[in-house]
């Protein structure tokens, strides 16, 4: 479904992205783990199109989609819920949701919205509420609909759970789970690692600009020693 | 008491057309961050097209939607010829460009017509007034007002109810979110270019009526009192423009029925003077939307 | 290099020189059959370039664009010209003037002092007002407080009958004898004056630290540099500069009317200002000659009759130049020809002495025994929670780690710590002296020196010189601690080889160390690190291991750092805090906190 092939991000002087390769299959929940300042939001707003690569390869569904725009990469079938939620503060939920299906027919729209509320009841009691005033785990589920909105084939996520509190870290996994169950495919980057490993097929740890394990997540889960290689301490003293 | 009420009205006439003008350039402000000084250009190309438009022999009712077509267009081909390249460029470049292409297009007219104002007729009810008591109204305030209520309800329809309006405010609100969500640049920028150029032009009507005059510099004035409301309303803020143009047009009314004899020339500097004291101790704006930064 | 005069002084001045040599050079051959078009021309060009000079002041070194400096020209101008006008003209133009300005007759010098004086005390008020705005490279406030200014003295003088004339007609006082000021010395005084001032200033104090607020407001603000002071000083030399070429203008042109000093000549000026490079002297010549010479091209041009290109040659061609040379410039090449290149960058490099390294130096400076605390530091983001009473102490012997997962509210604590984010409730103390309250530049000088998880570098800077600002203002501020000298910094970051790049040329690793080594530069107490190893390889984190100590060594200073390698900060630290949702949930050594099951639940999140 998604493919990278050796793709590498500068910015400027700033290599923060080195020669990374992985592949998300139709159906699958792939999870990126790795510790802050590993390069892992550079890489998605990369496939995403914010950015654009000074290397490498991205095809979506086979088509070689490298550097397109953001708003062609949507088109095309790839959809990212940003880092922070970014849902549109001055906004009524009901706006977010519409502008997540800006590229839609109004009548499609419509119907993918009814989907949204059905699929988060929080947002239905809530739709011409302001968005700004949303708790962090509606606003979370709020910028996840808003994505969906698109139909996207491939949705990204980064950091889900960042920044909410941990009755509301667990919705956020529980509504990855139901994505999952009915069939998306999800690439999903997490701090959370042990939590986002539960409920993924298989996951790419990232350090240093580079992939330095991937595997299924049961697997990479029980590694001993992930801690530290998640943290560095690979080759470490300890 | 009477008084009072027709210089409110005056206001509110005066105030409409600035709100108008000071609502195009808080659209481009919000959506590229930058100030557009040519915005008066808009201005400048109505007037002479009125003014070559009469002389071919035709009326207000037709010159005044021509306007509109023509300020569009003239947004547009702005947008192209000059902003786009400086997208994203730091404050200073922005604001240097849309000076150039203020002076520019100033230039072009002096080159190809005239340094000289040329006169058109101004339409005849504009000097009319209607008496209710002691209230004398005049037709053009109450016109303008009408005009301006139903162009700002028709921008506010459109920016709530549409799906290009929820596109333009969702790239104000944030521009890289917005093209996540397939959102394309090009497209909601021209779309900001064009509403502004309709709201100009509608401005341009009114102000030309009461003009009667082509010039270069035509567009200075306009320009400045458009610029100066969406600084008052805080730039980014489109309700903000629109209460900070209907200010402005009071502040003036007021001041210039106050003013000693002699001095009412100086409206206009006291009122930027006021303007620019508004900024030594608000530089948000009189009216600010503060938004939570993210650290 | 503490002052290198070479640098700072002769190769300025005599590049200054070499630069006015060459105008008037140019000035005497181009007016040499002594026609009197061409030597009006020149003796306009050279005017100009005073008033241009005058802007770039200001506008180059402060980052701030005004298009109020036209309106300083039009005071000055106008004041010029009522002081110098012989009373019995005035009987004529102006017979009702106030303050019995009519019978005032003075000479064009002092007349010219008067004008300076007066434009200077405005420039003061307008500089206050600046300052208080928040003036920085490109505020909007700026352009209105200084486009008001344009126009608040253009409608004084339309409507101020008594004492201007008005609009119509204007003042006049030529013919005055023989008024002219064509070939005369006092220009080519004043030019060389605002040609040696404009360069000099660059090298000033005032100018290098105003340049690196320019660059990056907020960076200076942190190393403890005030920009409101070097703005005001660049402020007021600028608009003595511009009044000197206003009252030459007016002397020449033998009148004044209020269209004289208003959107036209702004944009003349600006224009010739960005064409050559705002940021350099040099450039600025180099713009004046370029539109002059472009203009009077385009004005003979317009005369001309080609057949089938009269389209184009007609009147006004000449404003669709300065237009097209404003806008043409700001899309294709911002900078300006020149950037900040200045005739004596190439002089220096051929005049100055082989440079070595200096030699490790072993003295290290006495620690201090500072003590920084940080007391339940509470702070919300609208509804987000980002500190809960958060603490953390650190001696200015250890190295103190800030751990903890993204969102945790760490680089909040150092904004908080460092003035830049205010609390909502806590106290930052230093050595008992109570920073919370104090502006960023405050806490800079009372012993808090930091870097930024973006670096944010002086970047068009050269690497010496981003050190070289900050140690300017230590050398001031921090005068107790004793300071190592920039070349020291220099080497000790490993940057002596690049010492002469700019600092947006660098790569990753180097601009890290260069941060860290401007930071030292500060002489703080503390120096506080926010990821100093972010996005670097683990090779190149383990080397970091070093420099910071060695840094923080040499200047004997205590280090608060953020970081999530866990080499890293197992490898400096001797204590580390660990932060989860705004909560301190651990402190220890590093080795007690790699086991920590509630540190290992915030980084991994708990499997059931």
């Amino acid at each position: 479904m998604l493919d990278i092939e050796s793709l590498i991000t500068r910015y400027g002087t700033i290599t923060a992205v080195r020669d990374v390769g992985l592949t998300v299959q139709a159906g699958e929940v792939v999870c990126l783990i790795g510790p802050n300042g590993a390069g892992k939001t550079t890489l998605l707003a990369t496939i995403a199109g914010l950015l654009k690569p000074s290397a490498g390869r991205v095809t979506l569904d086979n088509k070689d989609v490298t550097g397109w725009a953001p708003d062609r990469m949507l088109r095309a079938g790839l959809a990212l819920v940003p880092e922070h939620r970014r849902i549109f503060s001055d906004f009524t939920v009901r706006e977010n949701l519409l502008v997540g299906g800006v590229t839609q027919p109004a009548s499609r729209r419509q119907e993918l919205l009814d989907e949204m509320v059905t699929l988060f009841p929080v947002l239905k009691e809530r739709l011409s509420a302001q968005a700004g005033y949303l708790s962090g785990g509606e606003a979370q589920q709020l910028a996840i609909g808003r994505a969906l909105m698109s139909d996207p084939a491939v949705l990204l996520m980064d950091e889900p759970s960042l920044g909410l509190a941990p009755v509301l870290v667990e919705q956020v996994f529980d509504l990855i789970t139901r994505l999952r169950v009915s069939g998306r495919t999800l690439f999903v980057v997490e701090q959370n690692a042990q939590r986002m490993l539960a409920v993924a097929d298989r996951a790419y740890v990232m350090r240093s600009g580079e992939i330095v394990a991937d595997g299924p997540a049961a697997q990479l889960s029980a590694r001993e020693d992930l801690f530290e290689t998640y943290l560095g301490q690979s080759g470490g003293s300890t | 008491m009477i008084e009072l009420i027709q210089q409110i009205i005056d206001g509110l006439g005066r105030g409409g057309i600035y709100a108008l003008l000071a609502l195009g350039i808080a659209v481009i402000f919000g959506v590229m961050h930058l100030i557009n000084f040519a915005h008066g250009e808009l201005i400048t190309v109505s007037a002479y097209t009125s003014y070559w438009l009469f002389a071919s022999g035709f009326n207000w009712w037709f010159i005044a939607p021509a306007i509109i077509v023509v300020a569009v267009l003239t947004a547009v081909i702005i947008e192209f010829v000059a902003f786009r390249w400086v997208r994203g460029a730091p404050d200073f470049t922005m604001l240097m460009t849309s000076f150039g292409v203020h002076f520019l297009v100033q230039a072009l007219f002096v080159m190809y017509v005239s340094a000289n104002f040329r006169q058109f007729p101004r339409p005849g009810w504009i000097f009319d007034t209607w008496r209710i008591g002691d209230l004398s109204l005049e037709v053009f305030d109450l016109a303008v007002i009408a005009a301006t209520l139903v162009t700002l309800l028709g921008t506010y329809w459109l920016l709530q109810r549409t799906m290009f309006g929820v596109s333009l405010r969702a790239a104000a609100e944030d521009f890289d979110t917005a093209r996540l969500m397939g959102i394309r640049s090009n497209r909601v920028i021209r779309g900001a270019f064009i509403l502004s150029g309709v709201l100009a032009g509608v401005a341009a009507i009114f102000w030309l009526m009461r003009s009667g005059q082509a010039g270069p510099t035509a567009g200075l004035n306009p320009m400045l009192k458009g610029v100066l409301a969406a600084l008052i309303g805080g730039l980014g803020s489109l309700s903000g423009a629109v209460l900070g143009g209907i200010t402005l047009g009071l502040v003036e009314v007021l001041l210039i029925s106050r003013l000693p004899g002699g001095t009412a020339g100086l409206t206009d500097g006291i009122v930027f003077l006021l303007i620019a004291l508004l900024f030594v101790f608000r530089p948000q704006g009189l009216i600010t939307v503060r938004r939570v930064e993210r650290v | 290099m503490q002052t290198d005069p070479l640098r700072r002084a002769i190769a300025p001045t005599l590049g200054s020189a070499f630069l006015f040599l060459l105008l008037l050079g140019g000035s005497l051959l181009y007016t040499a059959n002594g026609d009197a078009s061409s030597n009006s021309l020149v003796t306009q060009m050279l005017i100009n370039a005073v008033v241009v000079l005058g802007l770039q002041i200001y506008i180059g070194n402060t980052g701030v664009l005004s298009f109020g400096h036209i309106g300083f020209g039009a005071i000055a101008g106008y004041t010029f010209a009522i002081c110098a006008i012989s009373p019995e003209r005035k009987l004529r133009q102006i017979p009702n003037a106030p303050f019995g300005l009519a019978e005032i007759d003075l000479t064009p010098l002092q007349s010219g002092m008067v004008a300076l004086t007066l434009t200077i005390i405005v420039a003061f008020v307008i500089g206050l007002a600046l300052s208080r705005s928040g003036a920085r490279s490109g505020a909007v406030a700026a352009v209105v407080i200084t486009l008001a200014l344009l126009f608040v003295v253009h409608e004084v003088a339309r409507n101020w009958i008594d004492l201007t004339r008005g609009g119509k007609t204007g003042l006049s006082f030529s013919p005055l004898g023989n008024a002219t000021l064509q070939g005369k010395v006092p220009i080519y005084l004043i030019l060389v004056g605002a040609i040696a001032l404009a360069r000099l200033f660059k090298e000033t104090r005032a100018g290098r630290l105003a340049q690196a607020a320019r660059e990056d407001d907020l960076a200076a603000r942190v190393m403890g540099i005030d920009p409101a002071v070097q703005q005001m000083i660049a402020l007021l030399l600028s608009v003595a500069v511009v009044s000197a070429g206003s009252a030459l203008r007016v002397f020449e042109l033998g009148s004044i009317n209020p269209r004289l000093f208003f959107f036209d000549y702004t944009l003349l000026t600006l224009t010739m200002l960005i064409v050559g490079g705002r940021n350099s002297v040099a450039g600025t010549l180099v713009g004046v000659l370029i539109i002059t010479a472009g203009s009077e091209l385009t004005r003979n041009l317009s005369g001309m009759d080609v057949p089938g290109m009269n389209w184009l040659l007609r009147d006004g061609l000449t404003d669709i130049f300065l237009g097209g040379a404003m806008l043409g410039f700001m899309i294709l090449r911002p900078a300006g020809l020149l950037g900040d290149w200045e005739v004596d960058h190439w002089l220096y490099r051929r005049l100055r002495r082989a440079e070595s390294p200096p030699a490790p130096s072993p003295v290290t400076t006495a620690r201090s025994t500072s003590v920084l605390q940080a007391a339940k530091v509470t702070v919300h983001f609208g509804g987000y929670q980002a500190l809960d009473n958060a603490s953390l102490e650190a001696t200015a012997g250890e190295v103190v780690g800030l751990i903890g997962p993204n969102g945790a509210g760490k680089t909040t604590l150092l904004n908080v710590i460092t003035g830049l984010v205010r609390s909502d409730s806590g106290r930052i103390e230093l050595d008992g002296t109570v920073l919370t309250g104090l502006s960023p530049h405050g806490i800079a000088r009372s012993g808090l020196a930091r870097t930024f998880q973006n670096f944010r570098l002086f970047s068009a800077l050269s690497v010496r010189e981003n050190i070289g600002v900050v140690h300017l203002m230590a050398t001031r501020f921090r005068q107790s601690r004793s300071l190592p000298p920039v070349d020291t910094l220099v080497t000790q970051a490993g940057l002596w080889e690049h010492r002469d790049r700019r600092a947006a040329e660098l790569d990753y690793g180097s601009a890290r160390r260069l941060e860290l080594a401007r930071a030292a530069a500060a002489g703080p107490d503390f120096l506080l690190l926010d990821e100093p190893t972010s996005g670097m390889s683990d090779h190149e984190s383990i080397n970091m291991i070093d420099q910071v100590r060695s840094m923080a060594e040499l200047i004997g200073a205590g280090v608060v750092v953020i970081d999530h390698d866990l080499n890293f900060i197992t490898g400096i630290c001797d204590r580390v805090y660990v932060l989860d949702q705004g909560r301190v949930i651990a402190v220890g050594t590093p080795a007690e906190i790699s086991v920590n099951p509630a540190v290992q639940a915030a980084y991994l999140g708990t499997t059931d």
